[in-house]
């Protein structure tokens, strides 16, 4: 089934399924068969921030001043989050839409990736900032192997999809051999594709990122670098409202009520969904070494990062209905929540940009009664 | 749910063999953090999911719309307040 950009086809696009249905056309949210995705968007939309708006004079100051090991670990935490926000500022894109079926989902992963690449826009905001030549850091994001093997591990499965959808989309469904490489196309195959690969989302932005925002924090709870945790406090959010929507899609697409089979699918994949999860969280901790290894910070080391590590990626896993994989543990990082949450920013809106301060929130729902107490 | 008994004067708050009143704070998040239980939570806004508990007993009335899947007895405590008196359970860790 070729892609087509608008589907002259009449139908009813709430009878569709999330994936592999037909094409969308009209971009119409009048009707919605999922909601979430509406109010996912609308909230996103009223996150809107621009990182120009933080200033981050005195993180420059803050940087100069710290000692080498603690320099490493603020710069390679930071071209981590350069590569999971470079992956996914494109990459929801290039693997979803051409497979999605309904408006409001297709709506929400260009809403969701069009966030990540402001994110990816601060990255550089922060960098001209802090250091006098930026492409130091940045060229050293693809030559260094700590981050390149962290960089194969979140794309390998969006590739494998993109690959076969793309495959698919000429030849249709079925087994291709091309160039003698073998191309599973059928629609299970690119069903369980579509279900890990949204997992594999779901653990990059719910444990790699918040194990990336526990470093940029612990620095500014020592009240250094706080210019670039006000930053990463936003990136945070719209993070969390992310994690959220693979989340439904997830639980959405294990129930069945969307497409059937992918209640099979679903079951059939779990041992790998969970293997991802577990495979992250070794991967995190392998982190955690390389950045200590020059020495720890104040508040945070090695050990508690890794157990940071475990305790979010048992919440993850919870969350879309798995079992925990490792002990349950408090959360060893508690002045994280302190940083997650939206809107306890509490200071005079002349001294700082208030990132609970929301745009276009009005409600414009209307019941029968709105009315009842008006006299003409 | 079981319909909470009809309130006279301020909500009660029940969790485990601890009852106190509702003192009209912003959410019922805010009840229990003045009262110094450490009940989870994170985004504050209704859409991570953390703060979700129990609710055993009671109505809750939203202020704000939430965005995560929950069960029939789930409630997400940073965006609800008791509307009855109530009785919630803490998940486990």
């Amino acid at each position: 089934m070729a892609y087509t950009t608008f589907n002259a086809n009449q139908f009813d696009s709430t009878k569709e399924p999330m994936f592999f249905g037909q094409n969308v056309n009209v971009a119409r949210y009048d009707k919605q068969k999922y909601p979430i995705f509406e109010k996912l968007i609308e909230k996103q939309l009223s996150f809107f921030w621009r990182p120009e708006e933080v200033d981050l004079a005195t993180d420059r100051k803050d940087f100069i001043d710290m000692p080498e090991h603690e320099k490493h670990i603020f710069l390679s935490n930071l071209k981590y989050q350069t590569l999971l926000d470079s992956v996914q500022g494109r990459s929801p894109n290039v693997a979803f839409l051409p497979i999605v079926s309904i408006p409001e989902l297709e709506t929400w992963l260009e809403t969701w990736a069009f966030s990540e690449t402001v994110h990816s826009r601060s990255y550089t905001h922060i960098i001209r900032n802090i250091v006098n030549d930026p492409s130091v850091i940045f060229d050293e994001i693809v030559t260094n192997p700590e981050i390149i093997k962290r960089a194969e591990s979140v794309t390998v499965l969006y590739d494998e999809l993109i690959n076969l959808v793309s495959v698919q989309s000429i030849h249709g469904f079925g087994v291709h051999t091309i160039d003698g490489v073998k191309y599973d196309c059928s629609l299970w195959n690119l069903k369980c594709k579509v279900y890990l690969t949204m997992v594999s989302v779901n653990v990059l932005e719910a444990i790699r990122f918040y194990v990336s925002f526990a470093c940029s924090f612990a620095f500014a709870e020592r009240a250094i670098m706080e210019g670039n945790a006000k930053i990463i406090k936003l990136i945070a959010r719209d993070e969390a409202l992310h994690l959220t929507g693979t989340q439904n899609i997830l639980t959405l697409l294990a129930s069945g009520v969307d497409d059937a089979e992918f209640k099979e699918v679903a079951v059939a994949c779990r041992e790998q969904a969970v293997a991802l999860f577990v495979e992250a969280a070794e991967q995190e901790k392998e982190w955690a070494e390389y950045l200590f290894r020059e020495g720890s910070m104040i508040g945070l080391n090695a050990q508690i990062l890794s157990e940071y590590v475990e305790y979010i990626t048992n919440v993850r896993l919870k969350a879309i209905g798995f079992d925990e994989v490792f002990p349950a543990r408090p959360n060893p990082l508690p002045w994280m929540n302190a940083w997650l949450s939206s809107d306890n920013v509490q200071v005079a809106p002349q001294e700082s940009e208030i990132s609970s301060y929301l745009v276009g929130q009005i409600d414009s729902s209307l019941e029968e009664g709105d009315f009842d107490d008006f006299d003409f | 749910m079981s319909k909470g008994k009809p309130v006279t004067g301020i909500p009660r708050i029940k969790l485990g063999n601890h009852t106190f009143y509702y003192q009209y704070e912003p959410s019922l998040l805010d009840s229990l953090e003045a009262q110094e239980i450490q009940a989870p939570y994170s985004c504050r806004a209704g859409y991570c999911g953390c703060c979700k508990v129990r609710l055993l007993e009671g109505e809750v009335s939203y202020i704000d719309e939430g965005m995560v899947d929950l069960q029939e007895d789930e409630i997400l405590t940073c965006i609800c307040v008791p509307k009855t008196h109530i009785e919630i359970e803490l998940p486990e860790d």
